[in-house]
């Protein structure tokens, strides 16, 4: 007999293990976006100074 | 040089997430499919499946991060101080895991979110709490060979407290908290013993995927920076 708030846990817990991966999946992409970021400016640097 | 490298490195990460995309799903249906339920606790046992490999993931983290750590100590290749910082970090987020699916176990079995009288509970704990202030060591001194060097003293004397964290449980013989792997062998079936090995592959495979995207993330970083002092004309 499966009672129903063991269940709301056990779910919790799996849920929660997910949760947890996709905000680091989230949060590494917007690290990656950050240094997308960095490389245009970066860039920019180096075409001003070409252009003298 | 630097390419093949790179590509080997993105090659191995793939080769991480792809095998962990088999895993999982194999892993979760072995735990809701085909183990049966435990003749004790019942349906909540399931969490055991994913607790556990949580937990063996965390110490396994700490313990690399502490080998990466003694090899940069030996050879002064800072190139292993991320080597030694990327597992503290993910250890530290698994730990976080570990104590919160560990209290949604505990507050099913014992009827309590936390008992503070589990030795294990309570060393996994100290652990935990000694790896969040490695961070507060690391992010208190400038980058450079001094930080990597307290870094790594730091994180050597951390791993120190994870075969006393098992041998405390097994001497201290804790009467609350279920010791499942005794000098006797696993105390579980054969299908509840090949779901957890099927849990904690795939838990594993996924720490080392995340291990391999972050380190080249923080190595980018690190690349990124330098171009842009190189690109500023300041070295």
């Amino acid at each position: 007999m499966i009672r129903e708030t063991y269940v709301h846990y056990v779910a919790a817990v799996y849920a929660l293990a997910w949760i947890v991966t996709l905000a680091y999946v989230v949060i590494l992409n917007s690290k990656l976006g950050r240094l997308e970021r960095e490389l245009d400016e970066i860039a920019g640097l180096l075409e001003a100074k070409a252009d003298g | 040089m630097r390419d093949r490298t790179t590509a080997a490195r993105l090659d191995r990460a793939t080769c991480a997430a792809l095998v962990t995309a088999v895993l999982m799903p194999v892993a979760l249906g072995l735990i809701f499919f085909y183990v049966p339920n435990d003749a004790d606790q019942g349906f909540s046992q399931r969490i055991f499946y994913f607790h556990v490999p949580i937990a063996m993931t965390t110490y396994a983290l700490f313990a690399w991060g502490a080998l990466n750590a003694a090899r940069y100590l030996w050879t002064g290749d800072l190139s292993l101080d991320l080597r030694s910082y990327v597992p503290m970090h993910l250890g530290v987020i698994f730990g976080t895991l570990t104590l919160v699916t560990g209290s949604f176990w505990a507050k099913v079995s014992w009827g309590t979110w936390w008992y503070w009288g589990s030795t294990e509970l309570n060393t996994f704990l100290i652990i935990f709490l000694f790896y969040c202030a490695y961070f507060m060591l690391r992010f208190s001194v400038d980058p450079g060979e001094k930080r990597a060097r307290y870094s790594a003293v730091y994180a050597l004397l951390g791993v120190g407290l994870i075969p006393i964290s098992v041998l405390a449980v097994h001497l201290g013989q804790d009467v609350i908290h279920p010791i499942t792997f005794t000098d006797h062998g696993a105390q579980m079936d054969g299908s509840m013993l090949f779901t957890f090995l099927m849990a904690l592959a795939a838990m594993l495979s996924l720490a080392v995927a995340m291990y391999l995207v972050e380190l080249r993330g923080k190595r980018l970083d690190e690349q990124v920076t330098r171009l842009r002092r190189l690109a500023e004309g300041t070295r």
